[in-house]
């Protein structure tokens, strides 16, 4: 029935699956929508989308589908201002017995296309603010029309509690929070951290775990004399060299780096986490703090010789180096260079460890048409470059799970 | 009103909101688990407490914790205890089925009349364990091998999931469950959830708490936002100290009831 909104969901990137839309047909069925399109839109919603973060998505969609009927529903903007003026005095308007006589007294008008009907006309007759009353569109009154209100079956516009209509609900975005492009908080940065794990059971390692289970349930089938059964240990085998970026163009990423950090630091299922920090571009010289004081560094060449190429690297910084700092071999301002330009020592990096990332708070997605950006583009054909942000950061993790 | 035992309306003690009421009704209708997803303290596992009261039917809950095994929840064979009194020649040694336990999710098929299973916290457990429940939750059945039984759902369980999006989900699972994400209330629901748990609250107390509650949730630099338990609780404390409700917002007493964190109360001093 509903056919093109399967492919306009599809198109706006939400998975819907046969299955599930197959149990919508079914709700249809039965008729748990009342025929009613707000009720629908959730339906629809809690069917077929499992994620907050792609409500914004299929609102997106349900606005495409449904488009004809929504112009239908639109109210000039002088009524929806009266309707808004709420606040203070709305306690006063409202009376609880008025309200209930006007329940029992009313005729309920089901049909909602009528509802729609009746609605236009009566925009078309309404001219003043009304408050109270029956017929005019207005607050806290008994019409079929307006906010707060207690009509069954009559249209709330703007109003706050109750089911929200369904346009109301896209109108406001509420979901544009929990979309995946959004860079977030610690918390889900360390979600996408727990990607980052390979059991050991799943390598080659001896097995030298007693395996509990399996000894009881041999020993049993063993008539109970003891029989042994061990196992290989069921630990996270991954290893994480981190790298930021310090300098002073990530200054208005401090906070976003800092909840990166916390989630490295948090996540306690690696097997090791080296964190170091560059200026601008990673040469001779590693610091141990992100104020890169001079002299409180490591040598890069020390990285190379005891972390062993297992390890994972994640860069993070926005890669607008000068040409100067990234090409050249005196590039270095602060120190010296190590003999190399900025762009060799990456590649050194890139030589060692197979398995290495770049996160970009600034990542630009047309990067090779800005000539400005040289440095990015450069950096970006040696490290596959994400963007830092919670969608960013999970496939960066994929990339660093996936053997080559 | 025409379906009164089998639609749940909310109850005494539990302000549902009336989109989550239509979603718990469709899943019943459906016969599909519901997934329930929401931040901390928005009342997900309270959701299950009121369906069974509601619709007068008998709540299982099966908590879910790191180490839980989906087998868990089918049955267990109690391997240990057949040893042990194989040593003792205790009667029964034999009968394979007195060492068979059944966990929660046994106990829900094998009840004699509808019951509300609630699968508490589902993320918490390894990133398979959803997998593992597919058969089980689409059936209804499972198969004991010690036994050579099929235990079936004799009437179909109304199954709620609660999650705290610590894990993501696989997709084969999500897409048997209808879903739900509780959203923060807003002011006026959260009004009549607060007013449930006091018999008498000053409306000038409850008012200014209210305010200040979502003025903290506002400020963006606040890392944990407090959440509706933390309010209850913080409202019972203001109202057992006698504090003079002009003074809450000034004063904030009680803050640690609120905020939990260093990093947030050193927050709101350098707004103070």
């Amino acid at each position: 029935m509903f056919t093109p909104f399967f492919y306009i969901l599809k198109a706006k990137g939400i998975e819907v699956s046969l299955t599930e839309w197959v149990t919508l047909m079914e709700a249809l069925d039965k008729g748990l929508s009342n025929s009613s399109l707000t009720d629908f839109y959730y339906m629809g919603r809690m069917i077929l989308v499992k994620s907050e973060t792609d409500f914004d998505k299929y609102d997106r969609a349900f606005q495409e589908y449904f488009q004809g009927v929504h112009s239908e529903d639109e109210i000039p903007p002088q009524i929806m201002e009266w309707l808004d003026a709420g606040g203070d005095d709305e306690e006063r308007m409202w009376d609880e017995d008025e309200n209930d006589s006007l329940w029992t007294k009313k005729e309920h008008s089901d049909d909602p296309d009528q509802v729609r009907r009746k609605l236009k006309e009566r925009l078309e007759e309404q001219h003043t603010q009304h408050d109270g009353g029956n017929y005019w569109i207005g607050r806290r009154g008994g019409s079929t029309f307006g906010n707060a209100g207690r009509t069954p079956g009559g249209i709330r516009i703007n109003g706050r509690t109750g089911m929200r209509s369904a346009f109301q609900v896209i109108g406001e975005e509420r979901y544009r929070d929990f979309r995946l492009d959004k860079a977030l908080n610690t918390r889900q940065f360390e979600v996408a951290f727990r990607r980052l794990r390979q059991f050991s059971a799943r390598l080659d390692v001896p097995r030298t775990e007693l395996d509990l289970d399996k000894t009881i349930d041999s020993t049993c089938s063993n008539g109970g004399y003891l029989k042994l059964e061990f196992d290989k240990p069921r630990k996270n085998t991954v290893k994480l060299l981190l790298l930021f970026d310090s300098g002073g163009t990530m200054m208005p990423f401090s906070s976003l780096c800092n909840n990166l950090f916390k989630a490295v630091d948090k996540a306690n299922h690696f097997k090791d986490v080296k964190i170091y920090y560059f200026h601008n571009c990673v040469y001779n010289k590693l610091y141990n703090t992100p104020e890169c004081e001079n002299g409180d560094w490591i040598d890069t060449e020390w990285v190379f010789k005891n972390l062993d190429s297992d390890y994972r690297v994640i860069f993070v910084g926005d890669a607008q180096m000068a040409h100067e700092e990234l090409l050249g071999v005196n590039g270095n301002y602060r120190a010296g260079n190590g003999g190399l330009p900025g762009i060799e020592w990456l590649r050194l990096f890139q030589r060692k460890y197979k398995k290495a990332v770049w996160l970009n708070p600034r990542k630009h997605d047309n990067v090779a048409a800005l000539e400005w950006l040289e440095s990015e583009l450069l950096i970006s054909e040696i490290f596959p470059m994400y963007k830092l942000s919670v969608q960013g950061l999970k496939e960066a993790l994929n990339k660093l799970m996936v053997s080559r | 009103m025409t379906m009164e035992r089998t639609t749940f309306q909310g109850s005494g003690e539990y302000v549902a909101s009336e989109e989550l009421m239509s979603a718990v009704n469709i899943a019943i209708q459906l016969k599909k688990p519901l997934l329930i997803k929401g931040e901390p303290g928005t009342g997900k596992t309270m959701l299950a407490e009121a369906i069974s009261k509601s619709l007068g039917k008998e709540l299982i809950i099966w908590n879910i914790k790191s180490t839980t095994k989906a087998q868990d929840g089918l049955y267990v064979y109690d391997t240990i205890q057949r040893l042990y009194d194989s040593q003792f020649g205790e009667a029964g040694v034999d009968d394979i089925a007195h060492y068979i336990k059944l966990g929660k999710l046994g106990e829900a098929f094998k009840a004699d009349s509808q019951v509300v299973l609630l699968i508490d916290e589902i993320d918490k457990a390894d990133l398979e364990f959803p997998n593992d429940l597919l058969w089980e939750l689409d059936k209804m059945e499972f198969y004991i091998h010690e036994t050579k039984e099929t235990v079936k759902a004799k009437e179909r369980p109304i199954v709620i999931i609660t999650s705290n999006a610590e894990k993501e989900l696989p997709d084969a699972f999500l897409r048997r469950c209808i879903f739900h994400y509780i959203d923060f209330p807003g002011p006026e629901l959260m009004e009549e959830i607060v007013k449930v748990h006091f018999d008498r609250l000053e409306e000038n107390l409850l008012k200014q708490a209210m305010d200040t509650f979502y003025w903290l949730r506002g400020i963006r630099d606040i890392r944990k936002k407090p959440s509706t338990s933390e309010l209850i609780d913080w409202i019972r404390a203001l109202q057992l100290g006698g504090i003079a409700p002009e003074k809450i917002r000034q004063e904030l007493p009680f803050i640690g009831v609120l905020l939990k964190k260093d990093e947030d109360l050193n927050e709101l001093k350098k707004r103070r």
